[in-house]
């Protein structure tokens, strides 16, 4: 493979870990929203919020991808590529996250609740010092699942016309008539990066296991 | 004793759980300075009494002052609202209370566990709260836990920190609910050691309890319940040498 092949699948890894890195730190929190305003019960909004993280989830990822760039627009809401699939990849993500959040707080211990409200703590204080330091430790592994699954879901906004990294290495095959060598760097690159994810959890999940013990709230 | 000058005062009391009656009319003053141990065979309502008394059941009808200041509802009677929030919770800051299951936060060390609600709900400056924290451990025994993790405890080591847990708020009157159930017996001992302690030295304290020798070596007052009433109010020595209902003999007799 020549430099400037190697060099095109290389500026579709950026794009996708571009990419991953905003839908991530969009859609971990807005999962996180989710979650709290579904276990919230307000009278309306949980029930719309209950069948949006349902359809969401229920939808095919490339479906939902074509959906925020053709049909948002006819709604009014004109996307460019790139954000198109940030928004994609967030509401994939913050849907399926909304669940391991959600989760999370259904079965965290009410005793450590009761103590909190005995000892006059506001729900606002006791979620950020009580419960959300412990349901994100807890819950680290199936958050960085979640993370490599959207990872792996980037290929699919080539159909909107973003190229990331398989969509740049499929032009280099196509332009060489050799679509193994490019397609052996794709594989790679996504091997590198999710490495390097599930390598941060476990050095996050030996600090935590250090410091408290195992943790299980 | 006079409603307004008693630690915890309740008039009326009424709890059901969906319609099943828990707890009935009940009316209780406590003094301050004093211990009250409530005993009871189980199912009779004890521990659902207590946990209304800081409001984490919330009673049916009825009213409760703790040092003279409503809870739960402010007003009397007819006129009587739901507390806002936020005052319900200033309110109980005055109220400690020890679980039976400790509740310790078990991502906060010993130290931080004793000291997160008098810095976060309290808003005392951390420096004083760690101080103040490290000294209510020491007269516990516990001077070099202060930095370790609960899961490192044994229960008794656990009781005692949320012990000091409660203390650490300065609260006019702590709550133990049942506080040595969940306890191997060798470890009983040490918290009924720092409870006797803290009779001692005058604080206001309710405690429910199985523990029959130590409600009669230590407590003020006993309150003997059953079928979600009080159905004796009575000193130690007389509680236990005299009983005066069938209910209390046949529970005595047989503990």
């Amino acid at each position: 493979m020549t430099w400037p092949a190697i060099r095109t699948i290389l500026d579709g890894a950026v794009v996708t870990a571009a990419l991953a890195a905003v839908s991530i730190v969009f859609s971990l929190p807005l999962g996180l929203l989710l979650a709290l305003l579904r276990a919230g019960r307000i009278p309306v909004v949980t029930g719309l919020l209950a069948a949006f993280v349902s359809l969401v989830r229920a939808t095919p990822f490339v479906t939902l991808v074509l959906f925020v760039f053709f049909i948002l627009p006819a709604a009014g809401l004109e996307l460019e590529p790139v954000p198109a699939a940030i928004v994609a990849l967030t509401l994939n993500t913050a849907a399926f996250s909304s669940e391991i959040w959600r989760s999370a707080l259904l079965t965290f211990p009410r005793d450590q609740l009761e103590a909190a409200t005995a000892f006059g703590m506001s729900k606002r204080a006791t979620f950020i010092r009580i419960v959300f330091p412990q349901i994100w430790r807890a819950n680290l592994g199936p958050l960085v699942s979640e993370v490599t699954i959207l990872l792996k879901c980037t290929p699919a906004v080539a159909v909107i016309g973003v190229v990331e990294i398989t969509r740049a290495a499929g032009r280099v095959g196509a332009e060489t008539y050799e679509p193994l060598p490019p397609f052996l760097v794709a594989t790679l690159i996504y091997t590198a990066l999710i490495a390097t994810l599930v390598r941060g959890q476990r050095v996050v999940e030996r600090r935590i296991a250090r410091r408290f013990g195992l943790v299980r709230p | 004793m006079a409603e307004t000058d008693a630690a915890i005062s309740v008039r009326g009391l009424c709890k059901d759980f969906d319609g099943f009656e828990v707890l009935r009319d009940i009316d209780l003053d406590l003094a301050p300075g004093t211990t009250t141990c409530i005993l009871g065979p189980s199912g009779s309502g004890k521990s659902t009494f207590l946990r209304c008394l800081n409001w984490l059941e919330q009673p049916s009808a009825g009213s409760i002052r703790i040092d003279g200041k409503p809870i739960g509802r402010s007003g009397d009677g007819r006129a009587a609202k739901p507390m806002a929030r936020r005052e319900l919770a200033a309110t109980r800051t005055s109220i400690a209370m020890v679980f039976q299951h400790f509740a310790l936060w078990p991502h906060l060390t010993v130290l931080g566990n004793v000291t997160e609600a008098p810095v976060q709900v309290l808003g005392r400056p951390k420096r004083e709260a760690e101080e103040e924290g490290r000294a209510i451990l020491a007269r516990v025994g516990l001077t070099e836990k202060a930095d370790v993790y609960p899961h490192t405890l044994s229960g008794g080591q656990k009781q005692r920190v949320a012990i000091s847990r409660a203390l650490a708020m300065r609260p006019k009157v702590i709550l133990f609910d049942e506080p040595t159930s969940a306890l191997d017996p060798e470890m009983v001992g040490e918290v009924l050691c720092v409870i006797r302690e803290l009779a001692r030295e005058g604080l206001t304290m309710v405690v429910v309890t199985h523990e029959m020798s130590f409600a009669r070596e230590v407590a003020d007052t006993i309150v003997f319940m059953d079928g979600g009433r009080i159905r004796e109010v009575a000193a130690p020595t007389d509680f236990f040498t005299n009983p005066q209902s069938d209910r209390a003999r046949r529970f005595i007799f047989r503990n």
